[in-house]
């Protein structure tokens, strides 16, 4: 502590402070004051089905100029044929056997992946919570499911929060990453997502996702996948509603 | 009077001049991120947000003691480490120290030109770590054993072909110059260090106080690998990269991503506010923030200078600068390169030292056009050159150049009495005329103005000054001041 | 025609080298009946010194100029980096000099660029020029960034009878002159020079025109070192409908 209190008292000296006076924020409530986000918060909550839906659009499109794939699924059953056909079709990058890693998370368990590879060489594991093994399932494996909190249509990102059951390494190890948004969490832009995220600043971890790992280093020549996902596939859970 | 010896700046600049890929390079980088930010800013919807970010940041300046107070705090409370290092060499003990205690052999690092600043990879490495750069163009360099050129595209300067071979001598790879194999390759050799180290190493974007979260923006995912993977993660911060609250964080990042490289954001924004939970397979378990000063306060006492901490290290202004567009970042001798690595790194490292950078741009006002924040970096470097012309106790600069000084005093004498103004453009006209040449240029001139007549002609004093003309055709003289017209118009 | 007499103020690049710069601009406000006079003892801004960090001997530069033109109605310049000059940096010099630092905005609220002048304060679009030709237009730095002149000399060009104006590529890039950096890294500035022409030459226009002579001159010497004969033109001289003399 002692280092900080000259490293701070230099720093007030050279703003043309007391050195030796600390500065308390109470002292400048402005400093820290935050917009009034009740309406915005208002808005989130009160959007209709059609208003969702243009977010998606919106959202799709911007994606699509990020080399994210996107899919709509109508019901639970689609996201997983959505997931089973993408489990079927790639090929592992780092190794020769199919494991998929996913979040611990009511959406994913819906999926019932199990029910859908009782004849065939994949084996799916999910992220519990104090499962020791968790790092090492999730290196073997090409493909990890999660199911973000929230979606931001305008720049096309999915946010997701470090949580129990829900670690980092599932959207990054694994060369696709598969994102389950429902439509219902995605926002029109980073504003509302903040207002959202204010009520989140508590955890210690979480990270904004906007598209499959890339780099231009060499020749600015865009190549996906440096050391993140080559694929990001998104799939919005968009169940039929019947609007009033 | 004999050419002045050519300077390690002007050198480094001319190896980049003769260098075709290169040109090439800078070329189409600045078309592309410099004309498109600029497109960008002109487009953009919210035409108020540059203004308030700069204004934010300026504010935060102001109350930077009481904001790094709140961050520690609240870092602190998550369980994570926090370290004020007034000195480069202070920010290196702690690091090494941390390294120690968990019996570090590797560390991964994520690209942070502070790291470069501290030059903390060599004491590192003479402790016997392994230190790995992991964002691509970083760990070309490193295998290069170079010295990046560009703030975000540090392998700027090397073609394919170039790194092709490079690859194939230092990672045992078959030949080739594909950049997504090349790409791949590094992916395989790059996931293993990153999976086996024990420490990872980075910057920070930007801090927010009231959540005591810092924030880091990548593409490749290197950043987040090598916060995820390895037990501990030490983040190096300067001082000055801090914001309050986290909507001043959303204007703020929203602008750096846009400025570097078009984004609306990058690919990744990681938030890391402190170790893991125990119930986290992943995840550092030890996390430390080492906030930084070594010379930052010393620019923040100085009002005229101030202004260059808002800076959020986008690298927009080398994207457009027309010098750092012919010389590239070598030449700049610094890690920051660019018009704010000529502002920055004389303030950091010494004026006199870096004099090449203070007096090497034309002041054409493009970087501060093209800033995400409005830094006025030409009205520094005017002003840093007021300190190099009669020299400085605050910045311990001493006057650069004596003759410089003479001539300029000289020069104030004549243009302040017209009489002497005069009688000595008649003398140099007569002076000049064995050296006008038919076409009535001027091609070969001796000493100091063989700068220009290396490579341009010089028209030749006129026969008549306008002054003379005037004299000549406006026979009658005019009143002296034009107090006596004022009404002759208004009849 | 508005009555204020126009006090002209010749950049000294302009009265010692390009006088019929000066000349042509005199005729432009013949041909549009605006009064004006030439007051005596002026030298130079001080920009050079400014430049250099020689902000002490630029304050006594600026003093003597304001001295010169105080009493000025209005004072009108065919350089746009001059009036750039007087009317930001003269107030910073004097920033800790009240009664200098009020005569320097005085002085700087009244300093106007030619063709600013003509367009925003004359509201002139056409000075009724004539000049057969193809012209392309380089944009000086601080005429564009400093003054936020880019409008204004397309407006007048354009207007010019027989003149067909030829934009080129990245207009508003620096031309490499930067004062004494021109002389100082002479490498760097001719690379930067070399841009400029190709780009002048890859429009294919007999003639280049700007409103600062200090840029042109510096594109000049370096098209005549490459033996290229394009004309270059100060914009006044083109307004005057004067061809020049070719050099």
């Amino acid at each position: 502590m002692h280092k900080q209190t000259t490293f701070l008292a230099n720093v007030r000296t050279a703003l043309g402070e007391a050195p030796q006076v600390e500065r308390s924020k109470s002292t400048f409530p402005r400093l820290f004051a935050a917009p009034d986000t009740t309406e915005t918060l208002k808005k989130i909550c009160g959007r209709t089905v059609t208003e969702l839906n243009e977010l998606v659009t919106i959202f799709l499109h911007n994606g699509n100029m990020l080399n994210i794939s996107s899919h709509i699924a109508e019901s639970l059953h689609e996201a997983a044929d959505v997931v089973v056909e993408l489990i079927r079709t790639k090929e592992p990058e780092f190794n020769y056997v199919k494991h998929v890693i996913m979040h611990d998370h009511p959406d994913i368990a819906a999926l019932e992946l199990w029910n859908r590879f009782n004849r065939e060489a994949v084996t799916l594991h999910t992220t519990f919570s104090r499962d020791r093994q968790i790092t090492d399932k999730t290196i073997a494996s090409f493909i990890g499911i999660t199911a973000p909190t929230i979606g931001v249509a305008d720049s096309a990102t999915v946010i997701q929060l470090t949580e129990p059951g829900r670690p980092r390494s599932t959207s990054l190890l694994p060369s696709l990453h598969i994102a389950l948004l429902r439509r219902e969490n995605i926002v029109a832009d980073l504003a509302e997502a903040y207002a959202l995220l204010r009520q989140k600043s508590y955890l210690d971890s979480l990270v904004f996702i906007s598209g499959p790992s890339k780099t231009a280093d060499i020749e600015a020549h865009m190549v996906y996948g440096a050391h993140g996902p080559r694929e990001l596939h998104l799939i919005v859970l968009a169940e039929p509603v019947t609007e009033r | 009077m004999s050419k002045k010896p050519q300077s390690q700046y002007c050198m480094d600049a001319k190896k980049s001049m003769d260098s075709p890929r290169l040109q090439a390079s800078l070329h189409s980088l600045q078309n592309r991120f410099g004309k498109g930010a600029m497109a960008l800013w002109a487009e953009m919807d919210d035409q108020d947000m540059r203004r308030r970010v700069k204004k934010s940041r300026m504010k935060n300046l102001e109350y930077l003691d009481i904001l790094l107070a709140e961050l520690a705090k609240n870092v602190r409370t998550r369980g994570g480490h926090v370290h004020f290092a007034e000195t480069a060499q202070d920010a290196i003990d702690y690091t090494l120290d941390v390294a120690r205690k968990n019996e570090v052999k590797r560390v991964v690092k994520g690209k942070s030109m502070l790291s470069m600043e501290i030059a903390i990879d060599p004491a590192l490495q003479e402790a016997g770590i392994e230190v790995v750069e992991t964002d691509l163009g970083e760990y070309i360099i490193q295998l290069a054993g170079d010295k990046p050129s560009h703030i975000i595209a540090p392998c700027i300067h090397m073609d394919r072909s170039r790194i092709g071979e490079l690859f194939a001598e230092k990672l045992g790879i078959d030949y080739t110059d594909d950049p997504p194999s090349l790409t791949a390759a590094a992916r395989k050799a790059l996931r293993e260090k990153l999976l086996s180290a024990d420490m990872g190493l980075t910057g920070c974007n930007l801090a927010c106080a009231a959540t005591g979260h810092i924030s880091l923006v990548s593409n490749e995912g290197n950043i987040r690998m090598s916060t995820t993977m390895p037990p501990v993660h030490v983040a190096l911060m300067g001082m000055e990269r801090i914001v309050a609250t986290l909507d001043e964080h959303r204007e703020t990042v929203q602008l750096l991503t846009r400025g570097a490289a078009l984004q609306k954001l990058s690919t990744y924004v990681s938030f890391v506010g402190g170790p893991s939970s125990d119930d986290d397979p992943d995840g550092s378990k030890e996390f430390h923030l080492v906030i930084i000063d070594n010379g930052r306060s010393k620019i923040l006492a100085d009002p005229e200078f101030r202004e260059v901490l808002a800076c959020i290290r986008c690298g927009a202004c080398l994207n457009i600068c027309p010098v750092y567009g012919r010389i590239g970042g070598h030449a700049y001798n610094s890690p920051y390169c660019g018009p704010i690595g000529a502002v920055v790194t004389p303030l950091l490292d010494g004026i006199n030292k870096h004099a090449d950078l203070c007096k090497g741009e034309t002041l054409c006002g493009a970087c501060k056009d093209i800033c995400p924040v409005q830094i006025d970096l030409p009205r520094m470097l005017a002003a840093l050159r007021q300190k190099l012309a009669y020299g400085s106790d605050r910045w311990n600069t001493r006057q650069h150049n004596p003759l410089e000084v003479y001539a300029f005093t000289l020069w104030r004498l004549i243009v302040c009495w017209s009489p002497l103004y005069r009688t000595g453009l008649k003398i140099a006209r007569l002076c000049q005329r064995p050296f006008v040449e038919k076409n009535r240029m001027i091609k070969r001139m001796a000493g100091v103005a063989s700068g220009w007549t290396d490579g341009r002609d010089l028209p030749p004093i006129a026969k008549k000054t306008f002054d003379e003309i005037w004299q000549e055709k406006h026979a009658t003289p005019l009143p002296k001041l034009p107090v006596a017209t004022k009404e002759d118009n208004n009849a | 025609m508005p009555g204020k007499t126009v006090s002209l103020f010749i950049q000294c690049l302009v009265d010692t080298m390009f006088p019929e710069t000066g000349e042509a601009m005199i005729s432009v406000f013949d041909r549009l009946g605006v009064a004006y006079d030439y007051p005596p003892g002026q030298t130079c801004c001080g920009q050079p010194a400014f430049n250099s960090g020689y902000s002490r001997d630029a304050a006594a530069a600026a003093k003597h100029f304001i001295d010169i033109f105080e009493a000025a109605a209005v004072i009108v310049c065919p350089s746009g980096s001059c009036v750039h000059m007087v009317r930001h940096h003269y107030p910073e010099l004097f920033a800790d000099d009240p009664a200098m630092h009020s005569r320097a905005l005085a002085i700087g609220a009244k300093t106007f660029e030619f063709t600013q002048y003509l367009v925003d304060e004359l509201a002139i679009h056409d000075v009724g020029a004539q000049f057969p030709g193809t012209v392309t237009y380089h944009d000086s730095c601080h005429l564009n960034r400093g003054l936020g002149i880019a409008d204004q000399p397309r407006t007048l060009l354009k207007n010019v009878r027989g003149l067909e104006l030829i934009e080129m590529r990245d207009s508003d890039t620096c031309c490499g002159f930067g004062g004494t950096f021109s002389v100082n890294y002479p490498e760097i500035s001719v690379a930067m020079v070399d841009e400029k022409v190709d780009n002048i030459l890859a429009t294919g226009a007999g003639t280049v025109t700007g409103c600062d002579i200090s840029c042109l001159m510096n594109i000049l010497g370096r098209l005549r070192r490459r033996g290229e004969d394009v004309q270059v033109l100060h914009i006044a001289q083109i307004l005057a409908g004067d061809k020049g003399e070719k050099r």
